[in-house]
């Protein structure tokens, strides 16, 4: 791998990080280093999510903050827009005011006329409180007062305003316009006091009208009354000097927008001021805002959602390619061959192992194809009845079922099927799933155990002939013993000077029809011996169970007579003949004869018997399973010294053996034969005394 | 062909056909014979009957059904029947061992079977002949015990230091009696014990140790 160039810097820099760091993991101890470990993970995990949440919550607040300015500034607005217009209504009131007292100059005043003119005039302008006409040296020439209200100036408190009403009235002959007064306070003993404001209009050389404004009048008269709904509106100096105001008094915990406007008037510049004013703003002033937020909180949700299914489809994704995967790798490491077919028959998926099977590779086996090339040429017309079965519907047997199958070179295998139907995830099925198990080698090893198994048994016979050779070989003497004695005797007469010839003759012939006796009982014993060793061809025979007892009584008498032992033969009527190998089946008897007897050989032992019987028997398969067969029970029954829980633990455990001169073979061997006739082989202790085993075979 | 002695041979052997053939064969040598199946039988034939008085024998199959002969043998020796009965065991090859061991123990001797019949004949004719020592040496001791039962107290006394090889004088010294007493009663020891010297007597007596 190619090492990209580092500059030195970075390096440094990063050995210096990376020293800092274990510098730190050094001086902590261990379990802060895991949390620290730990904490960092999760940072790792988190951060990004974190910085997610961050921004959301930032724009979630920025859209709030902009949605309330903005609703703030719209209400800004309408207040300015109402304001101004207030404003300029303001003006215009004043101004056709101005206009009305120019037109009473106009129309010649005249004091008698005065109250007549004039009384309208109050009635029409309740924001005026009082209307003088004065001459040019102002002096008072005639009063109107407003009819709305009480008196409110006396003349001795109207003088006092005289400063007012000059400044105003100078002002107006210099412009030779209307000029205001600045506003003043007129106190009032009975409900507080008044500010108030005069107009004076020149009226050339009539002198001038002076129209006294209350403010507070002036405000609820020439202000539109809506403006006036939930907001306050004041008249202030430029100094914001509140001088009067009408509307709703101002609510606790709201939100003030305030308006101004100037209202330009000669002589006493006013500001006209609107106070508006919401409820505080909520989180979610309004709708907007509400649903920015709903949407926000969703977004997060959506993406949250989104996360975790992902993570989740992820994680599904892994866990279908690691079970993917190691449905592959097991497909390709059993020796088992898969093949799979769909409902039409056609090869749809075949494993390596099916292929290494038939010697196909797998595009040719899956190749859509009528002739299928592992099937025996001469076999293929079965086959196709088979499958056409089973794609009928026809169940496979559970078990499986053995085949032939042909390879490329044309050698015959002989498998195993086992066949299941192949159902998909919607529980419909979609083909047929079949396993191949190729059982050549199996057969091989089958055949060698078979094989070894008879020269074992043969062995195993061959060596109970040995271990008998002793006691034939005494059955053998005695009458070899008594061929010599009459021999030797007969020889003693025939050379014998004295006695009685003719007696002697009669003796001699005697003695050679007891040599020829003991002759003939030799032979026997050897003929047993004989037709016992001799192999039999290995096949199942109906055999009557009186048949194989006599086969074996001979040589099991042998043995009885040597030992003392009596033999008790218990046989029922009528018994059924048994199925069984008949060599094998003599030899188990002979087997358990003999060891029956030999656990009798006990000094002690006076009464010695032994039992062999025969009868039906209820249950006989190895597995206890009622099955159709019908059974025997042999069985072999000593009174000898029994069998002690250690040998019985491992009785049938091969080449174990309580004798000297034993191989241990014999009842191991004899349960194998008797478990290859499907019987069971047991053993129980037999009542007072010895041991008694059974076995069972099938009858025919 | 007269036998050599006048004898009796039990056989004990479980087979018939054996016990008769040697029984044939012995009385083809002049032999009489009894012959039992079992060692039971041969025990009862024991106590029912006397012992014979010729010389006898037993032939015994080591190996028998029921008391075998091995037992039957130690039973013998306990009763101390063995030395006018001498016992042949008969063998078949695998009880060989058993057989030696029992010839250590006392038996006369074990015969192998098939055994070579006229040797066993002469086996037994030997086994006869020490039967019948063994009864002579038992009929002399009987004769003795009864002629020194016929002694005095004085003359077994005298007889004994006789044996020992002492002079009168020396004897007479011991009994405190008279050399002349010692003399009458030493020949009526040599007179009623039948024998004619010292040496005589004392070789008579060692035949009862």
């Amino acid at each position: 791998m190619p090492v990209p160039p580092v500059d030195p810097e970075v390096a440094a820099r990063a050995a210096r990080r990376q020293a800092r760091s274990l510098a730190l993991q050094r001086m902590l101890p261990t379990s802060v280093q895991q949390a620290f470990v730990l904490l960092r993970s999760v940072w790792q995990r988190w951060f990004l999510w974190l910085i997610l949440a961050l921004l959301v919550m930032g724009l979630l607040i920025t859209v709030v903050w902009l949605a309330g300015r903005h609703e703030a500034e719209q209400v800004q607005t309408a207040l300015d827009r109402d304001t101004a217009d207030a404003a300029s209504d303001l003006r215009a009131g004043l101004m056709r005011n101005q206009q009305a007292l120019q037109a009473l100059h106009a129309a010649g005043l005249d004091s008698e006329r005065w109250a007549n003119d004039v009384t309208p005039l109050m009635r029409g302008h309740r924001e005026w409180l009082r209307l003088e006409w004065r001459d040019l040296q102002l002096r008072t020439r005639a009063v109107a007062d407003t009819p709305y209200r009480m008196r409110v100036f006396d003349e001795e408190a109207r003088n006092a305003e005289q400063v007012d009403v000059a400044l105003a009235c100078r002002l107006a002959r210099q412009t030779g316009s209307a000029a205001y007064s600045p506003s003043h306070y007129v106190p009032r003993p009975e409900n507080g006091g008044l500010e108030v404001m005069e107009l004076c209009v020149p009226a050339g050389a009539d002198g001038y009208l002076i129209a006294t404004y209350a403010l507070r009048d002036v405000l609820t008269e020439l202000v539109t009354a809506t403006l006036r709904r939930g907001q306050e509106v004041s008249l202030t100096e430029p100094d914001s000097t509140r001088l009067a105001s009408v509307g709703t008094a101002r609510r606790a915990g709201s939100r003030v927008f305030t308006s101004e406007q100037p209202v330009e008037l000669t002589g006493a510049p006013m500001v006209l001021r609107v106070d508006g004013w919401r409820s505080a703003p909520d989180v979610f002033p309004n709708m907007l805002t509400g649903l920015v937020t709903a949407m926000s909180i969703a977004l997060v949700s959506v993406l949250v959602l989104l996360a975790r299914d992902t993570r989740r489809r992820l994680r599904a994704e892994r866990e279908l390619a690691d079970s993917l995967a190691f449905r592959k790798a097991m497909e390709d490491s059993v020796v088992t061959g898969l093949r799979a077919r769909d409902l039409q028959g056609r090869t749809t998926y075949v494993n390596p192992a099916f292929c290494e099977m038939v010697g196909f590779t797998a595009e040719e086996l899956t190749r859509i194809d009528d002739e299928v090339p592992y099937w025996p040429t001469e076999l293929a017309h079965e086959y196709q009845r088979r499958q056409t079965l089973r794609l009928a519907g026809g169940m496979p047997p559970r078990e499986g079922f053995e085949s032939v199958f042909m390879r490329r070179d044309g050698t015959r295998i002989p498998v195993l099927i086992f066949e299941a139907p192949l159902i998909n995830a919607q529980g419909t099925q979609t083909g047929w799933m079949s396993a191949f198990i190729d059982v050549s080698e199996q057969r091989r090893i089958e055949e060698i155990s078979r094989a070894s198994q008879e020269r074992l048994q043969a062995s195993a016979r061959l060596a109970t002939v040995g271990e008998m050779a002793s006691l034939l070989s005494h059955e053998l003497t005695q009458p070899l013993a008594a061929i010599a004695s009459y021999a030797s005797g007969s020889l003693n007469l025939l050379h014998g000077s004295g006695g009685d010839l003719h007696s002697d003759r009669e003796d001699i012939a005697m003695a050679v029809r007891r040599i020829a006796e003991q002759a003939d009982r030799a032979g026997q014993v050897i003929r047993s011996v004989h037709d016992f060793v001799r192999r039999r061809d290995r096949t199942r025979e109906a055999v009557s169970p009186q048949a194989l007892v006599d086969a074996v009584l001979p040589l099991v008498r042998l043995q009885a007579r040597k030992l003392g032992v009596r033999i008790d033969l218990a046989l029922d009527e009528a018994l059924p003949r048994v199925m069984c190998d008949r060599t094998l089946v003599e030899q188990v008897l002979l087997n358990l004869a003999r060891n029956a007897m030999q656990a009798m050989d006990l000094p002690e032992l006076r009464a010695r018997v032994l039992v062999l019987r025969v009868r039906r028997s209820e249950a006989g398969a190895a597995d206890g399973a009622q099955d159709a067969r019908r059974w025997l029970e042999f069985s072999v029954a000593d009174v000898g010294g029994g069998i002690t829980p250690e040998v019985a633990a491992q009785l049938f455990t091969p080449f174990f053996t309580t004798r000297a001169d034993g191989m241990g073979l014999g009842l191991s061997l004899c349960r194998t034969v008797v478990e290859q006739h499907g019987g069971v082989l047991l053993f129980e202790p037999n009542r007072p005394c010895g041991t008694v085993f059974r076995f069972t075979l099938p009858t025919a | 062909m007269q036998p050599l002695i006048d004898g009796l041979i039990f056989i004990v052997d479980d087979d018939a056909s054996v016990r008769e053939a040697l029984a044939w064969l012995l009385r083809s040598r002049r032999l009489a014979s009894e012959h039992y199946a079992s060692a039971e039988a041969f025990e009862l034939r024991l106590a029912e009957e006397a012992m014979p008085s010729q010389p006898h024998c037993l032939l015994l199959d080591v190996r028998m059904p029921g008391t075998s002969g091995l037992v039957l043998f130690d039973r013998l020796a306990e009763r101390g029947l063995l030395e006018e009965m001498p016992v042949i065991f008969l063998t078949g090859h695998a009880d060989v061992p058993t057989a030696v061991d029992a010839v250590k123990r006392g038996a006369f001797d074990f015969c192998e079977k098939p055994f070579s019949d006229n040797a066993l004949v002469d086996r037994i004719e030997q086994a006869l002949g020490l039967s019948l020592r063994a009864m002579e040496l038992r009929q002399t001791r009987h004769l003795l015990r009864r002629r020194i039962a016929e002694l005095t107290e004085r003359e077994r006394d005298v007889m004994r230091l006789v044996v020992e090889g002492l002079p009168n004088k020396l004897i007479a010294d011991q009994l405190s009696i008279s050399v002349r007493t010692v003399e009458v009663h030493r020949a009526r020891v040599f007179d009623k014990m039948e024998v004619k010297s010292a040496v005589e007597l004392a070789n008579l007596l060692r035949t009862l140790d």
